[in-house]
């Protein structure tokens, strides 16, 4: 029997058909892959995040094969000599036989807390990024409050992290969110024991932190992150100001090839940081902690970076309670204010930050071009406030840390951070906002008269000046050159800057290249700009 | 060029046919972008096909993925050959870990950078421009989507009959708190069961009997088995005293040195626990009153007491009253004596509630 | 015992007999005075006779006395007085501080101290093993007091007694990693990593400034060998199993490591990234 030949290279094509008869993605798809996305640095921010949060579902599945949820108490019996014959929970003796007693579980581990660490990093960083320039504006208010959800999210899937190991550090933690929700007014006694199931620490806590921390919160962690990369998606990436770059259109690569390999390629980058942070620097090591007990602590026993912002306002706060002479009296403890009260500020605060800017600026218009921070120095230094505010907070949160470290009073470290805290912000607004307004002035300086030279002349009465290298052209008239305008984007400051900017679209400074002058392909010609794009500048400035 | 100067007015133009077999490959790219509303207004390969500099750069991102390989495979070869049992020491199974961190981060950077290299230099640079097409809807689409949903309303008759909108929202509460009761239900637990908020494990027994104080291996405890100026931590002497249990009833049991001791014995008599101390020796709780970490860095000399997590210090010959720090309320004490057989019991449980603030709290 | 009782009634006099105010020194050696009284009050486990009732009386010296009686009257005896019978306003008596005292502050280099301060500090020390013998051999036999035994302090010792010990009783000042950590108003619990097996035996028995004394009856020799080697053997020798320990100081360097190594790392990766070719 003769069989029809096989033509291996019709193949793809002969699939992508049947598929498309089926599905009918062809449209879509091209839609997809000629997506144009803008191309910045700051653009990669947020993918950290997403690349870590990738990395910790990949390393938590494999911990949760090796990991015991519970709190029965077992006699230690692993490799680990020092604990041997060491009463403790089942879920701390799981968590050393993952660092010891499984091949290969201790990179693991390790390289989910850093991956934890990177991922939270990752959003304030991000988040900064999307506040100094602005991107949170209409339309994109939605996506900057799920954006500061996500935060809290990703801290509450840390916080139930850490405490699953059920070590001496992270067992201290517990106890004192228990002493958090204990402090809540009216309700505080009641929540705590229903969460911990009876008494501080009951039996039950680890395997409910267990299945939030496996399940409920990366459930709602992956519903908000889809969230907020579909409406990325839908209402597009915003992007900066430049040369053909207009709050109607994206200016940028298309997504495939060049975008997706890059973004892919990034994906590797951020998990082979993450992997040689796993291996080369330890991280939580429990078992120098112990298993939990109520009456063990260590020195400098702080949380992980994103939760020490708290534990900083915890000592920083006088102890001020308030008591209500009512009945046998009822209090609410100085606990309350910092560790609850304080974080629904933040909360409140962050999430509406784009009304009540726009309230205040009455600016309801689309926004999808950036602003430079400096051009914005109210929003900037807010900003450098919250974040100074913030700094304060963490650095004061390790303050034992620091007072041993470099040999200062701990009660002078919490009375500096009391008065840093109330010193530093408005320090910081008003310094940021000088440095905006000065770097403002000084771009329209070079705009209006050009690049510092370095060249001093004598004039013929006997001055001397700077030479300055205008931007544009010397007109005829009257021997200046005419100023430019400012277009929210950097501004050349110095003579080797000049050209050197590679706007994305090359016209800013100097006139389009003609295309014959790249090494031409044929099968990828050059293309011709848009004609209708107007030449800016020319002559002097050029290279 | 002159194969794309037809290209150049993007709006009112006709598609091409895209069946042309005189178009190219890219032709057809560009079309499909063009029909996206996409310009590619520049796209300029960056390197000449068969030059040196496009060879040297295929030769770089082929050392990175070659080199991914070669870490990939030691990483197996560590992985299954290198002594990895936990050994005390120095010996080689510490550098498991960072061997196979290296090993792996290798492998993933060589392959990320090597795509990245790929993508960035050996690809042709492009600028595309995409409208955003962010307009909202037209008047007419707005209002045409806005009657449709009135229209429902109008429909289902809710203004008419408003008994169906009454009855179906009276009917679907209940299913709601349906909803919720089992999880309430379930995990709502009383806080003042027992009065366990405000007992601890050194309640005397149901025959009176008190309570010993024992060490954390359950030894009861002589004064002899205190150093003057030391501290020890003390549990109740009950079944599970000494584990997570009880875990407000962990005590520190300091013996003072004779002039501290006075202080400490005039102080607890103005708060009129005269009796609470037994000879020299204090006992208070090791719970912060703040919250809830054991506070016991216990300066012998100034006779304070630190609580590393948020830096309360109590001065313990002041019925350690906070002197510094969040902490609002002094630790309890408890009131001790020695038995017949000459060790420490607890006199009677805490007269105060321990561990951190909390709302009833009297 | 008459003779021990007539010491203890004297030395209650002389505590009395002090002013309120005194130098944090001066109380830590005080304590020190009232421990060794105490010990032998309740016959505890360790007591330990003084050769001579009178410090005053000019016992009889061994050689090794002597020749430490002859290093104190050159280095100590300005700030501890004649017959270390302490000087005003300048240091403590060491009469019953015991050569375990004298061991720690000596061989650490705490002692002599170049200056009044809070809390004397580790520097090295400027007397050799032999001189620190002698020294503590001249205050033992002057005013008895608690010993370092001879031998191998870590004999039959069990880690993971030691482990626990060492959390219950240590960890809360010196930290888990024993690096040390703040205490109030620029105190500090010093890092155990310099710390010899006799020094920190010594400091154990003798509670230096403000560590609480954790002498043989709360702390048995046996149970102290068990934490002298977690923390020689575990903490200190032992290598890190996962890599570059950051410090041991918890959270706090691992937070700075991920914006100073990672955020920083893939911040220019993305510049390079996202750059002009």
């Amino acid at each position: 029997m003769k069989r029809r030949k096989f033509d291996a290279a019709a193949l793809p094509a002969k699939t992508a058909g049947a598929v498309d008869d089926r599905f009918q993605v062809a449209t879509p798809l091209r839609k997809l892959l000629n997506k144009v996305f803008p191309d910045h640095w700051s653009f990669l921010l947020g993918e950290i995040a997403l690349f870590s949060f990738i990395v910790l579902l990949l390393t938590g599945v494999f911990l949760t094969f090796f990991y015991e949820p519970a709190m029965t108490e077992v006699v230690y019996d692993g490799s680990y000599a020092p604990l041997r014959g060491t009463p403790m929970s089942a879920a701390y003796a799981s968590s050393l036989d993952l660092s010891f007693d499984v091949r290969g579980g201790l990179i693991m581990r390790q390289m989910h807390h850093w991956a934890a660490l990177l991922f939270m990093a990752a959003i304030v960083v991000h988040m900064l990024r999307v506040f100094f320039t602005g991107a949170f504006r209409k339309p994109r208010e939605t996506n900057w409050i799920i954006g500061s959800l996500l935060f809290w999210v990703g801290f509450l899937a840390g916080f139930t992290g850490y405490s699953l190991p059920d070590d001496g550090l992270s067992g201290t933690g517990l106890r004192i969110a228990s002493g958090i929700i204990l402090s809540i007014p009216v309700i505080g006694s009641w929540v705590s024991s229903s969460i911990f199931g009876g008494e501080f620490p009951g039996t039950i806590i680890i395997s409910r932190f267990f299945i939030a921390h496996v399940l409920l919160i990366p459930g709602l962690l992956v519903a908000l992150i889809s969230a907020h990369l579909g409406l990325v998606f839908k209402q597009k990436h915003t992007q900066w100001p430049g040369p053909g770059r207009t709050n109607e259109n994206v200016v940028g690569e298309r997504m495939f090839p060049r975008y997706a390999l890059k973004q892919g390629g990034f994906f590797m980058v951020v998990f082979g940081v993450i992997a040689l942070m796993g291996g080369l620097f330890q991280i939580n090591p429990i078992w120098y902690f112990g298993p939990y007990e109520a009456w063990v602590v260590s020195a400098a026993s702080q949380p992980d970076w994103y939760v020490m912002f708290l534990d900083g306002s915890t000592r920083l706060m006088p102890a001020w309670e308030i008591s209500i002479p009512i009945g046998d009296g009822y209090v609410i403890p100085p606990l309350f204010w910092p560790t609850v009260v304080l974080p629904g500020i933040l909360v409140g605060l962050s999430t509406m930050y784009p009304f009540l800017e726009a309230r205040r600026l009455k600016d309801y218009k689309h926004h999808n071009l950036l602003q430079r921070p400096r051009d914005v120095p109210a929003r900037t230094a807010v900003g450098a406030m919250a974040v100074s505010f913030y700094i304060v907070l963490t650095l004061s949160g390790g303050n034992d840390v620091i007072a041993d470290k470099f040999h200062i009073s701990l009660n002078a470290m919490t009375w500096a951070g009391r008065i840093g805290l109330l010193v530093v912000p408005p320090l910081a607004y008003y310094f940021t906002y000088r440095i905006c307004l000065g770097l403002q002035q000084h771009d329209r300086e070079v705009l209006a008269h050009g690049v510092e030279t370095g060249i001093i002349k004598r004039l013929p009465d006997g001055r001397f000046v700077e030479v300055h290298q205008p931007l544009t052209p010397v007109d005829g008239h009257d021997g200046h050159a005419p100023a430019l305008d400012y277009v929210g984007w950097v501004v050349p400051k110095k003579m080797n800057r000049l050209g050197a900017l590679g706007p994305a679209i090359r016209g800013f400074f100097y006139p389009i290249e003609k295309p014959a002058e790249a090494p031409v392909s044929p099968g990828h010609p050059p293309v011709e700009p848009r004609p209708e794009r107007e030449e800016i500048g020319s002559g002097e400035s050029r290279r | 060029m002159s194969t794309h100067t037809e290209h150049q007015a993007p709006q009112g133009r006709e598609p091409l046919d895209v069946n042309d077999p005189r178009l190219s490959r890219f032709d057809i790219v560009q079309e499909g972008a063009r029909r996206d509303d996409i310009e590619i207004v520049h796209y300029e390969p960056q390197v000449v096909p068969g030059s040196k500099a496009e060879r040297r750069l295929t030769r770089t991102v082929a050392t990175m993925f070659l080199l991914t390989g070669v870490a990939a495979t030691a990483f197996l070869a560590i992985y299954i050959w290198w002594p990895w049992n936990w050994e005390a020491g120095r010996g080689g199974d510490k550098y498991y870990t960072p061997l196979l961190g290296v090993t792996l981060g290798i492998a993933l950077l060589g392959i990320g950078f090597g795509i990245l290299t790929w993508g960035k230099k050996l690809l042709p640079k492009e600028v595309s421009i995409q409208d955003r097409h962010d307009q909202p809807g037209s008047p007419a689409d707005r209002r045409i989507t806005g009657e449709t949903m009135l229209y429902m309303a109008d429909e289902l008759g809710v203004k008419r009959r408003p008994l169906l909108g009454i009855s179906l929202l009276a009917g679907l509460a209940p299913v709601g708190a349906v909803v919720a009761a089992p999880l309430v239900g379930g995990l709502i637990s009383n806080p003042h069961k027992n009065n366990q908020m405000f007992t601890t494990g050194f309640k005397p027994a149901e025959d009176g009997k008190r309570i010993r104080l024992v060490r954390e291996d359950g030894r009861p405890i002589r004064p002899a088995d205190v150093s003057v100026g030391g501290q020890l931590t003390v549990f109740p002497g009950i079944d599970g005293g000494v584990s997570n249990k009880h875990a407000d009833s962990p005590t520190l049991l300091i013996h003072l040195r004779e002039d501290d001791a006075q202080k400490s014995r005039a102080a607890n008599e103005r708060k009129g626990h005269g009796d609470y101390m037994w000879g020299n020796y204090v006992a208070f709780s090791k719970i912060c009153t703040h919250a809830g970490c054991p506070a016991s860095l216990y300066e012998q000399q100034t006779n304070r007491l630190l609580c590393p997590c948020h830096q309360s210090q109590f001065l313990i010959t002041d019925n350690a009253m906070p002197v510094f720090g969040p902490a609002n309320r002094p630790l309890p004490q408890l009131p001790i004596e020695v038995d017949e057989e000459g060790f420490f019991v607890a006199r009677s449980d805490y007269t105060e509630t321990i561990g951190p603030d909390f709302w009833e709290r009297p | 015992m008459t003779s021990d009782n007539d010491r203890r009634r004297g030395l209650l006099a002389r505590l009395r007999g002090r002013p309120v105010a005194r130098s944090r020194g001066r109380r830590r050696l005080g304590a020190a005075v009232r421990l060794a009284a105490a010990l032998m009050l309740a016959g505890g486990a360790y007591t330990v006779f003084a050769p001579g009732v009178q410090a005053q009386d000019n016992p009889p010296l061994s050689a090794a006395a002597n020749e430490g009686k002859a290093l104190f009257d050159v280095s100590c005896v300005t700030c501890h007085g004649r017959n270390a019978q302490g000087v005003e306003g300048r240091g403590p008596s060491l009469i019953g501080v015991g050569s375990a005292s004298v061991e720690f502050q000596v061989s650490s280099g705490r002692m002599p101290m170049a200056r009044q301060e809070a809390q004397a500090m580790r520097k090295p020390p400027q007397f050799t093993d032999e001189q620190v013998r002698q020294l503590g051999q001249y205050i033992q036999e002057l005013g008895g007091g608690p010993q370092v035994p001879q031998g191998d302090l870590r004999e039959g010792a069990n880690l993971s007694t030691g482990g626990e010990l060492f959390r219950i009783n240590c960890s809360q000042c010196h930290a888990f990693g024993a690096g040390g950590g703040a205490l109030s108003s620029g105190k500090y619990a010093p890092s155990l990593k310099p710390a010899s097996d006799r020094q920190i035996y010594a400091a154990m028995l003798s509670g230096p400034q403000n560590m609480p004394v954790f002498g043989d009856n709360q702390i048995s020799p046996q149970e102290k060998a068990d934490i002298i080697a977690y923390i020689q053997e575990t903490l200190k020798h032992d290598q890190d199993q996962g890599g570059f320990n950051l410090g041991r100081y918890g959270p706090s360097t691992e937070g700075l490591a991920i914006f100073l190594v990672g955020i920083v790392a893939l911040v220019f990766a993305s510049l390079w990234i996202a750059g002009k070719s």
